[in-house]
């Protein structure tokens, strides 16, 4: 294949940050129609690569060669949350008529977008109001509008569900047939493998392999991405469960997105998988027993109701892992240290009368980032500045800290890397062994088959079946999560 | 903050300034100078600065304790004088030997402005409303208010202008340096700006508050009540701007004037984000500007530079303040 072909030539690409090098002299070439797949743990580099391959940030040393608009679709979508759909879609190319905005035309645009791309969304909705895959569609589109001759997805289906995901790679399969290159940056090696044309795996800032999918195996890009084997979950220990979390005839938010009716039971000692796709009420459910959302029915911690308040929750030995780690888990300004101590400040031991108990919070910040391996220069880092999965393992190991009684996980591998994924996911059978009850959200099937003792499908907002791990069916569960019977 | 800021921060300011002499028609080398010697020149105006700074300080502080709390108060100004006009009609009333007489006009400041300070907490934390309108508004109110009650229901008979009676000597704040309108107000001020550092590096209430301003999603799972720390930063901040005022009446006036502060509360939020929101650099800042107040004067007689050149360099550094706030929010922060 002739150079002059690339659609997108990258060459001795390095970038330096003040605290950091993330590129040290990566080459990467692609060509018209083909999807070619970047994998990488966190911090390797993959979304530096794709913001310089989309000019949005200028590399220190090297060259980038486009033949047309290069979209980017970011992993933190870059949408305005208070404007329209078709307003986010539009923004900045918008259509005109005489002065004005040609309104029929833009939403006409939106609309004829996810017609022929298959991503349905209503033009109209406040994107604020839309649940991430839903606003992840948003993003996409806007980038489709662009025509783009290149397409760089940052981690796309991180937040995306079975069916979306193959939504999403029919979509982008379409697009390479038309002669657009495509780039996925992606953890998730099946997808890599189902696929992919070709795919790189970049390691510290460098390229260690690539090649056709066809000529690699699974194995071998972890490998290549881990710089080693992946390390083995946690084996499950017997437990004797005991009632610790009971919800009753539940109902909260409102809308689309609400939980409606919901009980079930979770007891200590074990791992209920709550399957279903984005947006039928999982996070109306964590919300709800956050402490943060209003609630009609009854919820029992144990032999008592749930206190009214978050702090009373906590006090009571709950912990909530929440949906959006940046916003509602961390002060993302705050150090290390700071972070791990929210929630567990108000009380012994990191608080000693009026005063925080400076010496307990540097004691306990210690024990998470040993315990999950938080890698951080100090624990007076500022959180902002650590990758996202650092930043995951934070908020995990923050809520396992205090062992509690039950703890509520949404989403807690999102976003993070094969070997911090595996780390996390022992981490919560091991609170499992030592008795939690563990309520776990993913979007993610195959994590929730893995790690549950049971497992309840949710569909708009009610749970619309239950199974023991004994007799998980992939099959069944998968119908209950599209709405069948 | 650090120095490396502060010296270019400074550096501008100062161009800033010199620019404002050069299109008032006057040379900026004599009217430093003229600014220096009004501010720095001998003791006289040296205790004059630092009454200035202290005048300065505890507004300066307060608009710092809310904003800490992601409270936006810009309402200072009305707390000092609501704290000002209470410990003034306190004061005035209260005859008892000083040791009790003081702490009690001081109380009475502090006790003012909370109220005042209290009234936009109540109407975020119960209402969720606006605490910028509330407190611009609260300003007017505060104003209008003192001027209507000193010269009106609450008049002294044998006061002329719009002020209450004076404050028995024994209310009187003592002096640091004979002969100057120096007093212990200044020592208050400082040792308030190191115990607010103390309340937010080691206490449980200072990290809820800054939890509660830096991401209140966050706080709020968290476990920190943002109604109470709402109500509480903004009831705190308003106690320490009408102590600040009940310190003007006290230690400076010896009685409440309606022209008690010239803009004190306005100018504290130029100090604070001069500042960096940090209690120390706060000093530092309230110093500087307190250098403009007290040389402004001179300056003019001088230099023939308007002492409104002053005002022009605080309103720009307010300005270049706000848009650096904004300036943060750059999207390539990877």
């Amino acid at each position: 294949m002739a150079l002059a072909a690339a659609s997108l030539e990258l060459r001795g690409i390095v970038k330096h940050y003040p605290a950091l090098t993330a590129l040290r002299g990566v080459d990467l070439t692609l060509l018209p129609g083909e999807i070619h797949a970047l994998c990488g743990e966190n911090g390797a580099g993959k979304s530096t690569l794709a913001r310089i391959a989309a000019g949005k940030v200028q590399a220190t040393e090297g060259t980038v060669a486009a033949s047309g608009p290069v979209g980017l679709v970011h992993q933190h979508f870059e949408l305005v949350d208070r404007l329209r759909v078709w307003e986010n879609v539009v923004l900045g190319r918008e259509p005109r008529r005489g002065g004005r905005i040609d309104v029929a035309a833009a939403r006409e645009r939106v609309r004829d977008l996810s017609r022929r791309y298959g991503l349905a969304v209503d033009p109209d909705a406040v994107v604020e109001t839309l649940p991430v895959g839903i606003a992840q569609r948003v993003e996409i589109l806007r980038e489709l509008s662009k025509e783009p001759s290149v397409l760089v997805l940052d981690e796309p289906t991180a937040v995306l569900a079975a069916t979306e995901i193959e939504t999403l790679f029919a979509t982008l399969h379409a697009l390479a047939a038309r002669g657009a290159a495509i780039l996925v940056i992606t953890h998730k090696l099946q997808e890599v493998i189902g696929h992919a044309d070709r795919v790189t795996v970049i390691r510290g800032g460098l390229i260690v392999s690539t090649g056709p999918t066809s000529e690699t195996s699974l194995g071998a890009i972890a490998r290549a991405m881990v710089g080693g084997d992946v390390p083995p979950l946690s084996a499950r220990a017997a437990t004797v469960p005991g009632p610790a979390f009971v919800a009753a005839n539940v109902s909260a938010g409102a809308g689309a997105h609400a939980l409606r009716d919901a009980s079930f039971e979770v007891r200590g000692g074990e791992i209920i998988g709550i399957a279903g796709v984005e947006g039928n009420g999982q996070a109306a459910l964590c919300d709800a027993i956050a402490g943060i959302l209003a609630y009609d029915g009854e919820m029992r911690l144990g032999e008592r109701a749930l206190p009214p308040d978050p702090a009373g929750r906590l006090a009571a030995g709950l912990r909530v892992i929440p949906q959006d780690r940046r916003r509602e888990a961390l002060v993302v300004a705050w150090s290390v240290v700071e972070n791990v101590a929210l929630g567990d400040h108000a009380r012994t031991p990191l608080r000693r009368g009026w005063n925080v108990d400076r010496g307990a919070r540097d004691a306990a910040a210690r024990r998470v980032v040993e315990r999950f391996d938080v890698r951080t220069p100090s624990i007076r880092t500022s959180v902002d500045s650590l990758s996202g999965g650092n930043q995951q393992k934070i908020v995990v190991g923050r809520a396992l800290a205090c062992e509690p009684k039950f703890l509520v996980a949404y989403q807690p591998t999102r976003g993070v890397d094969i070997g911090a994924a595996a780390l996390l996911q022992s981490r919560l059978i091991e609170a499992r062994n030592a008795g939690a009850a563990v309520l776990l959200v993913s979007f993610e099937l195959d994590e929730i088959l893995e790690l549950s003792d049971r497992v309840l499908v949710m569909y708009r907002g009610k749970v619309a079946g239950e199974f023991e791990r004994a007799s998980f069916d992939r099959a069944h569960i998968g119908a209950l999560m599209a709405g069948g019977a | 903050m650090n120095l490396r800021r502060a010296a270019i921060f400074a550096a501008v300011l100062g161009a800033l300034a010199a620019g404002a002499m050069l299109l008032a028609g006057a040379n900026p080398i004599a009217g430093f100078a003229a600014l220096a010697r009004g501010a720095l020149g001998g003791e006289r105006q040296i205790s004059e600065t630092l009454v200035q700074t202290t005048a300065l300080l505890f507004p300066s502080l307060a608009v710092a304790f809310a904003f800490r709390a992601g409270l936006f108060n810009i309402g200072a100004e009305g707390q000092l004088i609501a704290g000002g006009l209470l410990a003034g009609l306190v004061g005035a009333a209260f005859v008892a030997p000083g040791w009790i007489a003081i702490p009690v006009v001081l109380a009475a400041g502090a006790i003012g402005g909370g109220l005042w300070g209290g009234v936009a907490g109540v109407l975020r934390a119960r209402f969720g409303g606006n605490e910028v309108i509330a407190t611009l508004m609260l300003n007017v109110i505060a104003a209008l208010l003192a001027n209507y009650l000193v010269v009106g229901p609450l008049h002294a008979p044998d006061v002329a202008g719009p002020e209450t009676a004076e404050l028995p000597a024994s209310s009187w704040l003592p002096v640091l340096l004979p002969h100057t309108r120096l007093t212990i107000a200044f020592v208050f001020a400082l040792a308030l700006a190191g115990f607010l550092r103390y309340v937010f590096a080691r206490t449980v209430f200072g990290y809820e508050l800054r939890a509660a301003g830096e991401a209140p999603h966050a706080a709020a799972r968290a476990g920190i009540d943002l109604r109470r720390t709402a109500l509480l930063a903004m009831t705190l901040s308003g106690a320490i701007a009408g102590f600040g005022g009940a310190t003007l009446v006290a230690g400076v006036l010896h009685r409440f004037n309606v022209e008690l502060s010239p803009g004190y509360g306005f100018i504290a939020i130029a100090v604070a984000l001069v500042g960096g929101l940090d209690p120390l650099w706060i000093v530092l800042a309230a110093f500087a500007f307190g250098i403009l107040q007290s040389g402004s004067l001179t300056m003019q007689a001088l230099a023939h530079v308007p002492k409104d050149v002053v005002s022009v360099v605080e309103g720009l550094a307010i300005l270049g303040l706000s848009a650096r706030r904004f300036a943060r929010r750059s999207p390539d922060a990877a």
